[in-house]
């Protein structure tokens, strides 16, 4: 909702905005080098101090202009009252439009800064454009804001939208329709309950009940409901006519997700519920009746989340890893056709999983399966040439890092099978020296030695044509 | 006190040969002993000295001056108390001027104890030098939270405002000193707490950081020179003192931490200093339960310089409500018509009448509100004698616009609730129609825009300096030809000629050299024909007068200094009046070039006024917080509103005369009764500046426009307050954090709200009722990509 934005004085960090560096950069400028530091501190507060002094008086200019934003009007107005000389040259029409930039990219303890851009005005066009515009006069217009207390339902008004709505309820925005349920219910229904209210009256009583009744039998997972758990998986795998449950499942999945993996405390019990959610979503994606395509880009971000979250519960995460894997490459065979930019947008989170800084053991270890999920292109892109295997392979010197290699290494089996009969590298001749070195540089010394035993697994996962394939 | 106090070379000093001049010589055996023996420990030599001098001629001349040889230790306290709160240099021991602490002192009958004060007397010399250390404001205030925190709840209302002086006086102490560091952690580590009720107070301190700004400052000398006004029932205040003095409460659970140690009894003393020069407890006699949630904001503060003193009282009032009693009754009435005026009136009202419909002829041309008194015309502003044509005709049609009004009643809605099902039928009789006037293309926003009372014209000041005018009618705007002989106009027809030929709808007043900020239409014709006169002001200092006739500007009446923000006619023409930055507002009449009355008393610009709709009276806004009432003619104050959280943006007096609406930048609106000077209500549920107020013909419905692009309609009847929280907490229970902060800010909204009118994009900087009850907003349209 995009209301006037209010302007608040964050008077908390208000202190100490303006840096006694900026004090020293100026008095260098002006050729006083060795500023004492207590004096460049002092002077920095108190350049902080008269700017607050001009920015309480603009203040109320802006107020009386009846605005909300300042302009560089209200601090000219501001400077001629407190008797300053207003800096000329800044009109409110034309307001500068500031860049943002790191000074010093490498060290990031240095703040942002802030500078105007110049820009660059060709004569030659400016002069070539004839026609000026002017700007269009005021103008007024009337209409009916509210009649006898009641707003009529006409463009110049805003949509007739209760408080309660402007929350970002995504279930309002699946079903698409006013609510102009709300209307009654305003002040009384929040949060779930409202969302209940909508589903009464969107789905039928039967459905309603159909959706209380699986989702408690799937949720919380108790092992000796496991009957129960397969028949509703079973059921929503095959039934028809689940289509208008659809976007309520789907939220109710995302919900789960994130507020298991919110938790994050890591019990069993939470592993056991991941499960369950993943089960549906593949059972939901298994439907053939169900018409999932609108819904995409609603499951695939809690099959994401489990995939690359970095503390899933231990005693599950390679199971959850996996099967979120594995449904994810589901949904990817499934859709890839009808929506192709599906592929390259899931590759590129993976990637950004595998290859950024400061990710975790875990985090790299489900972008790894993604990747395979994804495909033999995929586990190409990502490891070899996105570098994701170096990457793995610094990390694997640390403690805990070991079985990672060891997924890398599966990763690369599936990329290209191991040769049953293998012939190690010769170091001595000429080309598998070079296929030493290229696998050198594209994914590290670890998997190199690891790959040195069986050359065409060495050959294959660089690409090239194995040494047996050019000697037929 | 036969013997003279010697000099006073030293803190210590002065005060340990107190208790020796008043003492019996007979009694140096014990007492003096050990206050000599006191001395000599703690080196002070001088005092010794000084002190054995004055035993000796004390033993000759009480030998001659008195018969009795014993002083009872009350007497000997009693006198000390005298002593010690004699303010020889105030704000340096904080035990100078602390009854309080000598009550609890009265406590300790023998002489040994005496002993015990004289050391706690004495410790203060060194803690001149420890004042200055920053850890024990840090820690006093901690332990201060904690202990208010800690209190029952019943007391928590009436305590929790004794923080935020103490913080201040912390904070500022710290900055003076020159402890910035200090100063910020300790503002950091301890303002979040007072972030919900004082955030603009506080980040204007945040914004102080070395001891010159503290001198320059207004506010911070003002938190230096002026008590700060906090109201306490007498069990609450007992229990402060009991702390600050003693270290425990007294008081049940978690209290009585109270301080220990050296360290905490620093903490102690510098609240305590802060408590004893700083602070004034306005004790009440209500019980601390009938106390409620916003009623601190009326009585607590910097109240002494805002509140206008008597130059022949002795004592500085501190009662907003004490002075508001004091100031005398106000004749709020209706304006008294002539005889022959009421009589002129009935005539054309005959000629007029429609013939389909019977006039009433007993129909109240006097109208008359109970419960006010009326002034008499003598009372009013000097206006012509004689009546016009203009002036006839106005009344008949205020009279005609009384009988076809929309009558407005939302009592009937408050009382069976908005939200109920059963309120869509009420609705109807109860809310007004609202016709928007949006402004299109306009890039700096338009600070002011204002309708005729006729709504024929509608004119909006920008900050470009100039005047808009636009005919709502579609006629055409016309001026007057400049090239005529005067000689030639010899009767209306005539004039008529020398208009302009063509013209179109809108017309452009140029003349101000700066924004302009208010509007305002003469109300001589009513809204039986079209204004002849516009007043204007703008940031240049001036206030404009233009002629609708010629569309020339009349006079420029120059006096202010600085920006005018707002300009009024008075309800009756003639006069008007002017508010200015410069923290005075005037009264002029069009005629004169100069102010006729100044009304000097506000802290800081006077923001919005208005006038009481019989004249009499005037009321300012102020960024001091405050409103005031002053009597026009006397330019007297004779009403001072204290209750805003933040400057105030607008103000509106009901027609009936008997209500002030005061909105503010905290966001409130606050319902005043002229007569009482007391707050009504305080109405909130707006979330950006209110703009703009007006009252119902009624004066039943109060509308307010605001820059978060809504309208809404408020009960002036209605009881008010936020809605019970009871029934939010059933629902909230269970649910997210998300959903509950959602709540919050629902129940912002108190329960005399009756609708809320959202726009698109559209700030509404004006509301207006017309005087048949439909209500004309305005507002200029914000494109998205506008900034």
């Amino acid at each position: 909702m995009s209301k006037p934005v209010k302007l608040r004085g964050l008077a908390g960090q208000g202190a100490g905005v303006y840096k006694p560096e900026a004090i020293r950069d100026i008095a260098e400028s002006l050729n006083v080098t060795g500023l004492p530091d207590a004096v460049a501190s002092a002077l920095a507060s108190d350049v902080e101090y008269r700017i607050h002094q001009v920015v309480e008086e603009a203040a109320r200019f802006m107020r009386h202009a009846r605005r909300t934003t300042m302009t560089t009007d209200d601090i000219d107005q501001a400077f001629r009252v407190l008797n300053i000389e207003p800096l000329y040259g800044h009109s409110p029409h034309n307001p500068p439009t500031f860049r943002r930039s790191i000074p010093y990219p490498s060290n990031s303890t240095t703040g942002t800064l802030y500078f105007v851009e110049d820009e660059e005005i060709d004569f030659d066009r400016v002069l070539r454009e004839e026609k000026i515009t002017l700007p269009k006069p005021v103008s007024w217009t009337a209409h009916w804001l509210a009649v006898e207390g009641v707003q009529p339902l006409i463009p110049e008004n805003p949509p007739a939208i209760t408080k309660d709505t402007e929350e970002p309820s995504t279930l309002k925005s699946i079903t698409g329709q006013p609510s102009t349920s709300a209307l009654v219910t305003q002040s009384t229904a929040k949060g779930r309950q409202q969302n209940q209210q909508l589903v009464k009256q969107v789905l039928s009583r039967e459905l309603q009940l159909y959706y209380a009744r699986l989702t408690s039998s799937l949720l919380p997972p108790a092992p000796e409901d496991y009957i129960k758990r397969t028949a509703a998986l079973a059921s929503l795998r095959h039934d028809a006519g689940l289509q208008a449950l659809l976007p309520y499942l789907v939220r109710w999945v995302a919900e789960g997700v994130v507020n298991t993996l919110r938790a994050g405390s890591q019990i069993e019990a939470d592993g056991r519920v991941l499960e369950v959610l993943l089960d549906v979503t593949s059972a939901l994606l298994d439907n053939s009746t169900l018409f999932v395509e609108p819904y995409l880009h609603q499951m695939l971000p809690p099959v994401l989340s489990i995939l690359l979250h970095s503390s899933l519960p231990l005693t599950h995460s390679t199971h959850l890893r996996t099967s979120a894997a594995q449904t994810m490459s589901h949904l990817l065979t499934q859709h890839s056709t009808t929506y192709p930019s599906l592929a390259p947008r899931i590759m590129k989170t993976l990637l950004l999983a595998l290859v950024s800084a400061g990710k975790s053991r875990g985090t790299r270890e489900g972008a790894i399966r993604g990747l395979v999920g994804v495909g033999k292109d995929a586990i190409r892109k990502g490891l070899i040439e996105g570098h994701g295997a170096k990457v793995v392979a610094q990390e694997s010197q640390m403690p805990g890092y070991s079985s990672l290699a060891e997924t890398v290494t599966d990763a690369f089996a599936i990329l290209f099978p191991r040769s049953k009969s293998p012939v190690p590298l010769n170091l001595a001749d000429s080309s598998d020296a070079g296929v030493i070195r290229k696998l050198r540089e594209s994914i590290g010394d670890l998997f190199t030695e690891r790959m040195l035993y069986d050359s065409a697994w060495a050959r294959g996962v660089l690409g090239e044509p194995s040494s047996d394939d050019m000697l037929i | 006190m036969s013997t003279g106090t010697p000099g006073p070379a030293q803190s210590p000093t002065q005060e340990e040969p107190t208790p020796n001049a008043t003492q019996d010589v007979i009694q140096v055996a014990d007492t003096d002993r050990l206050v000599l023996e006191y001395l000599k420990v703690r080196g002070y030599k001088a005092a010794e000295e000084v002190l054995s001098e004055l035993m000796e001629d004390d033993a000759s001349e009480s030998n001659k001056a008195s018969g009795s040889n014993t002083i009872s230790a009350d007497e000997l306290i009693s006198k000390i108390a005298v002593f010690a709160s004699k303010p020889s240099r105030p704000g340096e021991n904080v035990f100078k001027s602390t009854p309080n602490v000598l009550e609890g002192l009265v406590g300790m009958n023998n002489p040994t104890t005496i002993h015990d004060l004289i050391a706690s007397l004495g410790a203060i010399g060194a803690e001149d030098i420890l004042v200055s250390d920053p850890t024990d404001k840090h820690g006093g205030y901690r332990e201060l939270e904690a202990w208010v925190e800690g209190s029952l709840d019943m007391y928590q209302p009436e305590l929790r405002p004794v923080l935020f002086p103490i913080f201040c006086h912390f904070y500022l102490d710290l900055i003076q000193a020159g402890y910035k560091d200090a100063g910020r952690s300790f503002f950091n580590h301890f303002s979040p707490q007072l972030m919900t009720n004082h955030r603009p107070t506080l980040h204007h301190l945040s914004t102080l950081t070395l001891p010159a700004h503290v001198h320059n400052d207004d506010l911070a000398q003002r938190f230096k020179n002026e008590k700060y006004v906090v109201k306490m029932s007498r069990s609450g205040l007992s229990l402060l003192i009991g702390w600050l003095t003693e270290g425990s409460s007294g008081e049940g659970t978690g209290a009585g931490i109270g301080f220990s140690g050296e360290t905490g009894k620093r903490g102690r003393s510098a609240t305590l200093g802060v408590v004893n020069n700083h602070l004034r407890f306005d004790v009440t006699t209500a019980s601390s339960t009938a106390v409620t949630p916003n009623s601190w904001e009326e009585s607590t503060g910097l109240l002494s310089s805002l509140i206008p003193q008597n130059k022949n009282a002795t004592t500085t009032l501190i009662d907003p409500r004490a002075f508001n009693a004091s100031a005398g009754q106000l004749k709020l009435g209706p304006t008294p018509l002539s005889e022959d005026f009421q009589t002129a009136i009935k005539e054309q009202a005959m000629i007029d009448r429609e013939l389909s419909t019977s006039y009433d002829f007993n129909y109240n041309i006097q109208p008359t509100v109970p419960g006010t008194i009326a002034p008499t015309t003598a009372e009013l502003l000097p206006h012509p004698p004689t009546f016009k044509t203009l002036d006839v005709r106005r009344e008949v049609e205020r009279v005609r616009d009384e009988r076809k009004r929309i009558r407005l009643e939302p009592s009937t809605l408050t009382a069976i609730g908005v939200n109920s099902p059963a309120a869509a039928t009420y609705r109807a009789s109860a809310l007004p129609s609202v016709c928007v006037y949006t402004l299109h293309d306009v890039p700096e926003g338009a600070p002011c825009i204002e309708f005729s009372p006729d709504v024929s014209t509608m004119a909006a000041g920008f900050a470009e300096s100039y005047i808009r005018l636009w005919s709502l009618k579609g006629e055409k705007l016309r001026g007057m030809r400049s090239d005529f002989q005067p000689s030639s106009v010899k009767d209306a027809a005539s004039l008529r000629k020398l208009k302009e030929k063509g013209g179109t709808t809108t017309r452009k007043l140029i003349g101000h050299s700066g924004p302009v900020y208010s509007l305002s239409f003469d109300p001589l014709s009513g809204s039986a024909a079209s204004p002849r006169h516009l007043l204007s002001s703008s940031a240049d200092g001036t206030a404009r007068l233009w002629s609708l006739d010629t569309m020339t500007n009349l006079v420029a009446y120059r006096g202010h200094q600085n920006p005018v923000w707002d300009v009024k006619w008075s309800p009756m023409g003639i006069y008007f009046a002017t508010a200015s930055r410069d923290r005075t507002a005037r009264l002029w009449s069009t005629d004169r070039a100069t102010a006729l009355r100044i009304y000097a008393g506000h802290l800081s610009d006077v923001d919005c006024l208005d006038f009481h709709p019989n004249s009499l009276y005037l009321a300012t806004g102020s960024s001091d917080w405050t409103a005031r009432l002053w009597d026009v003619q006397r330019g007297s104050c004779v009403r001072v509103f204290i209750g805003h959280q933040g400057g105030l943006s607008t103000l509106a007096i009901s027609p009936d005369g008997r209500y002030l609406a005061s909105a503010g930048e905290d966001l409130a609106i606050n319902l005043w009764d002229l007569g009482s000077g007391k707050r009504i209500k305080k109405m909130t549920g707006h979330k950006a500046s209110i703009y703009s107020l007006t009252f119902s013909a009624e004066s039943s419905l109060l509308v307010s426009g605001s820059a978060d692009w809504t309208m809404r309609c408020w009960d002036v009847k209605g009881a008010g307050g936020l809605p019970n929280k009871q029934q939010n907490g059933a629902i909230v229970n269970g649910f997210s954090s998300a959903d509950a902060n959602k709540d919050e800010i629902d129940s912002s909204e108190t329960t005399d709200l009756l609708a809320t009118f959202p726009t698109k994009r559209t700030p509404i900087i004006k509301v207006e009722f017309t005087p048949r009850n439909l209500c004309l907003a305005a507002g200029p349209h914000l494109s998205p990509d506008q900034r």
